[in-house]
């Protein structure tokens, strides 16, 4: 591409003033489509349609903007911990994870192994319940309500299962600096197993009714084709990225937590469609599976919390510790003071790569937090994938990107 | 005829034709099988809809109103929600077409029962020979008045679902109305007396597989039902043709569907699946009792089948149902049509 971004988006508004009156007369018809639309979720999508074809679509964000970064930099550190949970809430962990990276990057602390590996079940299981969620809206968009109630309702046993891990169904604050706040309660692992086995099963059942369902092959095959230059092009993460035949996961391609440790492998589709995407995030639920078994045959025993923070527990604190597992924040960390400096994290979260950054200059509270979302990166596809198909076939794109609007907007 | 009643008005009003000719046919129209009934089993259908989905769907469904009896009198609170609740007019709307086209809607899908008979011993208000050809011309005008609704709306939602509606209205009525003719054509009559009497040796879904199959998916479109729920999508065009609709005139949109499923499988039932047939006979037990509740539940069966799909498809894209129509419905039925000719210029079927 020659033009600049600006040149094109300069040639783009004067489009849209052109567009709605063509020589033809009343051509075009422009629908709003969201905020209050029960297909458009905490966004407006601004359609141009000339008669069912799509002709333009004009992705508006923003509407669930809340602020995080801005609200991040007046909170102590402990304080961001719930607060990166709050947009995407099926996919909480992978975003506490990667924060607590950042940070312990800037502590210069390194986790036992054995928090490690509970942050990646943790992690996978968030992973498994936002796909099953993703698919479940897909499926309601298509009109499917089956595939819209079984995705939700899959979802239960995982979330007991973190239930069971964290001690809370959504939003789990589970990862802390150092460590994670809880050690695996007995029979977990007999209890994911189980949980485990119920979702295989039922993923032929899934296979069955909506991914080898006629109807549904037909609304997601060559819909919303994503090529591969184009994927690269505009920056494309997750499972969209791999749906076109691009084989990059930050699980591999920078290993963080247990995940070099563990055997697992990357789901890539070649096709690009609506359809591939969905297959891929199949795959993905599968190789989570995987991936929770791996993790829990190789745990490692031994502390869940960095020792240069046991030590600072008090003797209640330590008592509870030893006989309940379980982590109680000690004193400092309500005036935790990371040394200067700035930080990186990236993260696979479920529906693709998060970055965090921070910069600290010395006090309580970060100087500077950036926080980049998959939705975020992935909600310039409306403007490209949608244009040249039909009306109905924007649902069918917007479900299958598994675009979340809170989770862009922050 | 039930003879109770005739009865009773011959000893109250002595024995004048027409005044008791009016009076069974409006108690025909507006009580059994006509309104009341119409509303009582859309009301049911809503709520197996639901029960069934809840079913595959693992979850309960309608639960509340009515425990014990699993809900059932759902759709009659919903009904009572619906009488109730606030009706908003748009103030850009086209006010008379706006009021006016729900009612004429279900006027429309209503109608036809004039023509068709339930029972052996009672005929319907009007009896004609050519009773399904009009029954079927007159249902097939209540989708204007749903163009109409989306046009008299103003809303761009209600337009576009408005021409989604007529334009597979139109891909899906043709074939529709070609294969339940070329049943007329292997009975010999457009009569349902006839018809239904024909049917003695084999139902007409045996004699011509092929115009069972086209109607039923036909049906399945004009009904809106799934996979062909596209008029009124919801996360693409909101509620289609009654975005702007509120309170009862809402209800009755979304009802309308449901009469227009009763009805088109009231005409199946007679037409395919032999109607009252095994049961014949006289008097208004065996002749009108039982034989109307056998149709009933041919009936219920064939719109239960119908309303069961929303548990396992999707719905198609608009130019993919419109191409499924033209291409795969509207082929079936010309075949069934040459089939119907077939059989009875090869004499395999012989009325006498």
């Amino acid at each position: 591409m020659s033009s600049t971004v600006a040149e094109e988006i300069q040639r783009e508004l004067i489009q849209t003033r052109d567009l709605g009156v063509t020589e033809e007369g009343e051509r075009l018809i422009e629908l709003q489509i969201g905020p209050t639309h029960p297909g458009s979720g905490h966004m407006r999508i601004r359609v141009w349609v000339d008669g069912d074809i799509i002709v333009r679509c004009d992705p508006d964000i923003g509407f669930v903007f809340r602020t995080i970064e801005k609200l991040s930099e007046n909170r102590i550190y402990m304080k961001a911990i719930p607060l990166v949970e709050r947009p995407s809430l099926l996919d909480t962990t992978p975003m506490t994870i990667g924060y607590i990276n950042a940070l312990e990057k800037l502590l210069g602390l390194e986790p036992p192994p054995r928090a490690k590996y509970l942050r990646t079940i943790l992690a996978e299981i968030t992973r498994i319940a936002s796909h099953l969620y993703g698919i479940g809206i897909l499926a309601i968009f298509l009109g499917h309500s089956t595939g819209f109630m079984w995705g939700f309702g899959d979802r239960e046993p995982f979330i007991e299962l973190a239930n069971q891990l964290s001690g809370a169904r959504i939003t789990y604050a589970y990862v802390v600096p150092g460590g994670v706040r809880r050690d695996m309660p007995q029979g977990f692992p007999d209890n994911a197993e189980k949980a485990l086995r119920y979702l295989e099963n039922r993923l032929e059942d899934w296979y069955r009714i909506f991914i080898n369902n006629p109807v549904i092959e037909r609304r997601l095959r060559e819909v919303g084709v994503l090529r591969k230059n184009d994927a690269v092009r505009l920056g494309i993460t997750g499972p969209n990225l791999r749906g076109s035949g691009i084989d990059y996961d930050v699980r591999v391609a920078e290993p963080y937590e247990a995940y070099e440790e563990l055997n697992f492998m990357i789901p890539v589709a070649e096709e690009g469609d609506a359809y591939a995407r969905t297959i891929v995030r199949f795959e993905e639920i599968k190789q989570s599976i995987n991936i929770i078994r791996d993790a829990l045959r190789k745990m490692p025993s031994g502390d869940i919390i960095h020792p240069q923070i046991a030590r600072m527990f008090n003797p209640l604190m330590k008592k509870i510790y030893e006989e309940t597992r379980r982590v109680k924040f000690p004193g400092l960390f309500a005036s935790l003071k990371p040394p200067k400096g700035e930080a990186t994290a990236r993260v696979e979260a479920g529906r693709g790569e998060t970055l965090f950054y921070i910069v600290s200059d010395g006090s309580p509270k970060p100087y500077r937090f950036r926080w980049t979302t998959p939705s975020y990166r992935n909600a310039i596809l409306f403007k490209y994938l949608i244009p040249g198909h039909r009306l109905a076939d924007l649902p069918a794109i917007y479900g299958s990107l598994d675009y979340f609007p809170p989770e862009a907007d922050r | 005829m039930p003879e109770p009643i005739l009865a009773l008005l011959k000893e109250l009003l002595g024995y004048n034709e027409f005044l008791y000719r009016t009076i069974i046919g409006i108690g025909y129209m507006i009580i059994y099988p006509g309104l009341l009934l119409v509303v009582v089993v859309a009301a049911l259908l809503l709520w197996a809809e639901r029960k069934i989905a809840a079913l595959v769907q693992l979850r309960y469904g309608p639960l509340w109103i009515s425990r014990r009896i699993g809900g059932a009198l759902q759709g009659f609170a919903d009904l009572i929600r619906f009488s109730f609740q606030e009706v908003i007019i748009p103030r850009r709307s086209d006010l008379v077409p706006f009021l006016l086209s729900p009612g004429l809607a279900l006027l429309f899908s209503l109608l036809p029962l004039a023509f068709i008979p339930i029972a052996p011993a009672l005929r319907p208000p009007i009896y004609s020979d050519l009773a399904l050809l009009i029954a079927i011309a007159i249902i097939s005008l209540s989708p204007i008045f749903i163009v109409l609704m989306g046009w008299a709306s103003d809303n761009k939602f209600a337009f576009i679902g408005s021409l989604r509606e007529a334009l597979l209205v139109v891909s899906y009525e043709i074939p529709l109305i070609i294969s339940l003719l070329s049943m007329g054509v292997i009975y010999g009559s457009l009569d349902f007396y006839k018809i239904v009497e024909r049917q003695n040796m084999l139902p007409g879904m045996i004699l011509n597989p092929f115009a069972f199959i086209a109607s039923f998916i036909a049906i399945l479109r004009i009904t809106s039902r799934f996979p062909f729920e596209i008029s009124e999508a919801e996360t693409e065009v909101v509620a289609g043709p009654y975005t702007e609709y509120s309170g009862l005139m809402f209800g009755l949109s979304m009802g309308l569907a449901y009469i227009k499923l009763y009805m088109y499988s009231l005409i199946v039932s007679l037409v395919f699946l032999g109607g009252w047939l095994p049961i014949q006979g006289n008097g208004s037990v065996a002749g009108f009792l039982i034989p109307s509740l056998v149709v009933l539940l041919k009936l219920s069966i064939v719109s239960l089948v119908a309303v069961f799909l929303r548990a396992i498809y999707g719905r198609y894209r608009l130019d993919q149902a419109i191409r499924v129509g033209w291409i795969y419905i509207f082929t079936i039925s010309i075949a069934s049509l040459i089939w119907s000719i077939a059989l009875v210029y090869g004499g395999w079927v012989r009325w006498s």
